[in-house]
């Protein structure tokens, strides 16, 4: 069974339409990268999942269970919606840690109000857990760092790892690269690899083509809002069916 | 002189005493009329906007008179008690309501200021609203708005003066009844106290920026 059901949906800002009848599943472990051109609405998407914006029409299920109707108005109380989020994780194209914390306490603040209001964990495990998972990224000796004193590419780690540090069940990436200068995107793509290895259910917004194909096991293209193609990322990528994408693709490969 | 000077002493725990208790409540007053203004219940916005607009469009000398005689010019009798306590409590009240809307400007344009991909990561990691203010974005509006509040707080400190006007014996008042009697060093004498408050409240800001600048 999908782990993510995505149904028919749309998004207006006003009167522009920004998304019309996307749908999509996704399967647990597996990775799904979105590309397409700039206000093609892939991270109207992304933060659609994320309940930053709210769609207009259409359902969100998560392992069976329907998160989010726009037809049915009690999917979308504002208490629930604080718990669904944390199906999600998102990953952010500006980092946006918090610059008053260190590197460990990014990564731990979160779980440890969970914690506090739950109760459950204590603080040490969740200190423990953070240091490791900064450690996976290969920051283990920056824990004590502030984000004003580490590199783009570093602090976009550190966002990773803030992400993963609640366990979502979907893991989201919003041009995790795209800010970063060409230099310092192979660290940060390296981290999302291993996490494709580890069979992490992601969706990845990207622009960059050779790992959106080595690295997803599904590709969608969008572009004005709609789905154009979706499948295997070597068909679509290599032998596009739609003229739209085969037009986008050849962007990319003149540069 | 010592005589003098323990007049001037007098009248310048005055001034303290109206420095002190404005802070106390105009910067909570403040906070409210910030939220007043950037509520989205467009009438209410409105009404605060016009208020702010018209307190800080007018001179504090003024806004002083009108709230000790205005309610006993209009008839409906004065609220304040009679003697020095009421002209305090009056020049408080009048203070009050001045600084809160200069500093509901300051603190507005501090939470403004803080990006709001930083609510977002908040929101994302499943943190309430309060949360993401006390947690994430607090203490951040503060590092923004410490160098704003400190000149507002300055000047505060010498528009306290102005509290003569509905006659509390404060330090210029004081002295200038020495003057009008031809004795003039006692006024030129209260800048030194200006200059030693202002001095120490300088000092206090430099070193709580200092204490916020380990991040960016």
């Amino acid at each position: 069974m999908a782990i993510l059901e995505v149904r028919n949906i749309e998004k207006h800002f006003g009167n522009t339409q920004v998304l019309s009848d996307i749908s999509f599943s996704l399967e647990e472990g597996q990775a799904l990268s979105i590309i397409g051109s700039s206000g093609s609405g892939k991270t109207t998407l992304l933060r659609c999942l994320n309940f930053l914006e709210r769609p207009d029409h259409g359902s969100i299920a998560v392992k069976g269970g329907v998160i989010f109707d726009a037809s049915d108005p009690s999917t979308q109380s504002e208490k629930d919606i604080r718990q669904k989020r944390l199906h999600f994780g998102l990953v952010f194209q500006n980092f946006n840690l918090f610059p008053q914390y260190t590197a460990l306490q990014n990564v731990t603040l979160a779980r440890e109000l969970l914690a506090r209001e739950r109760g459950g964990e204590n603080r040490d495990a969740i200190v423990k857990a953070g240091r490791e998972l900064l450690a996976q990224m290969g920051l283990a000796d920056r824990a004590y760092h502030y984000p004003h004193q580490l590199s783009g590419g570093q602090q976009q780690r550190v966002a990773i790892a803030r992400a993963l540090a609640l366990q979502p069940d979907i893991l989201c990436f919003d041009e995790p690269t795209s800010a970063l200068d060409p230099e310092l995107t192979g660290e940060v793509l390296r981290v999302i690899r291993s996490l494709a290895e580890q069979k992490t259910t992601m969706i990845i917004v990207t622009h960059e083509m050779a790992f959106a194909r080595d690295v997803a096991d599904q590709v969608i293209f969008m572009d004005g809002g709609v789905i154009v193609e979706q499948g295997d990322p070597r068909e679509v990528i290599d032998h596009p069916r739609e003229e739209r994408t085969r037009q986008f693709l050849a962007r990319y490969t003149e540069n | 002189m010592s005589v003098i000077l323990g007049r001037l002493c007098e009248g310048f725990i005055i001034n303290c005493q109206i420095f002190g208790l404005t802070l106390v409540f105009s910067i909570p007053l403040g906070l409210l009329v910030c939220f007043g203004s950037m509520s989205r219940f467009k009438p209410l916005s409105w009404l605060v906007k016009t208020f702010v607009w018209i307190i800080r469009g007018t001179p504090l000398m003024l806004q002083l008179l009108v709230i000790f005689l205005g309610p006993g010019l209009l008839g409906w009798g004065t609220p304040w008690p009679a003697g020095n306590s009421g002209r305090l409590m009056a020049a408080v009240v009048a203070f009050v309501i001045n600084y809160a809307c200069y500093f509901s400007e300051i603190f507005r344009g501090g939470i403004e200021s803080v990006p709001r991909g930083q609510y977002e990561a908040g929101q994302v990691l499943g943190m309430t609203k309060p949360q993401i203010f006390f947690k994430v974005t607090l203490l951040q509006l503060v590092k923004r708005i410490v160098p704003p509040m400190g000149n507002e707080i300055i000047t505060l400190v010498k528009d306290t003066s102005l509290a003569r006007i509905i006659s509390n014996k404060e330090i210029i008042m004081t002295a200038n009844e020495y003057a009008a009697k031809g004795l003039i060093w006692p006024l030129f004498s209260t800048a030194i106290f200006f200059l030693v408050f202002v001095g120490v409240l300088t000092l206090l800001f430099g070193w709580f920026e200092r204490k916020l600048d380990y991040f960016r």
